[in-house]
């Protein structure tokens, strides 16, 4: 079965989704933290965009990059982790001041068979907030096209 | 709702945008203000709809996940 995904803007600067997943913390932990594991979620198929890299060092003090293939040149995004406590907690800076981007805070909750993550999106003002959707409107615009096309 | 508990509402709804008050004299009217609720609805709903395929993925990636596991055990 599916779960829904939950998405919550709880003030003018912070963003919380929550979403519960079919195993146990340990291994939603490891598709969080390894870069093999990650590569083949965090762009979905759908997106039509190409991650031509996905390396990532979950220790404290440790940096992820993600490349993206785009015109004229890639894009890389990257940021460094300030807390990673196996199997309940991650937290990561989001580009390389961590003052522009916004902090991350993922929890890992175990119910049962399942686990449930809170993902806190904390930007630094509600203006960066604002400029932060940018990035999520040309995502979901494909994610659009391809309805279009199924539709069709 | 008290006086105080409306102020504080209409508030928070200004800081977002969403209305707009003008106080003359000892009356403060509300307005719709430069943001409309169905902009901000939007933009949450696109956000989700990311969230949610990147999920859905990540199911299948889990799946897969547990699957190797447990073949390594037997």
């Amino acid at each position: 079965m599916k779960y829904e995904t939950r998405v919550e803007q709880t003030s003018e600067r912070e963003i919380v989704i929550t979403r519960t997943f079919n195993a146990s913390a340990r291994i939603v932990f490891e598709a969080w933290t390894t870069g093999e594991l990650m590569r083949r979620w965090w762009v979905p198929k759908s997106a039509g965009i190409t991650l031509l890299s996905c390396e990532i060092d979950a220790r404290v003090g440790g940096s992820y990059r993600f490349v993206f293939q785009a015109e004229p040149e890639p894009v890389a995004f990257f940021g460094r982790y300030l807390e990673v406590s196996p199997y309940t907690r991650l937290v990561w800076t989001n580009g390389e001041s961590g003052e522009a981007g916004q902090l991350s805070t993922l929890t890992f909750e175990e119910l049962g068979d399942t686990t449930r993550i809170v993902l806190h999106e904390l930007y630094p003002s509600a203006e960066a907030l604002e400029a932060g959707k940018g990035a999520y409107d040309g995502m979901s615009e494909t994610f659009e096209q391809l309805d279009a096309v199924l539709a069709s | 709702m008290t006086l105080t508990g409306m102020k504080k509402h209409v508030g928070v709804l200004e800081d977002a945008g969403l209305v707009a008050t003008e106080k003359v004299g000892r009356v403060r009217t509300c307005r719709l203000g430069p943001r409309q609720l169905d902009e901000v609805t939007a933009w949450i709903d696109r956000y989700r709809r990311v969230w949610t395929e990147r999920f859905d993925e990540l199911d299948q990636v889990i799946e897969d996940m547990k699957q190797k596991e447990k073949e390594r055990q037997r």
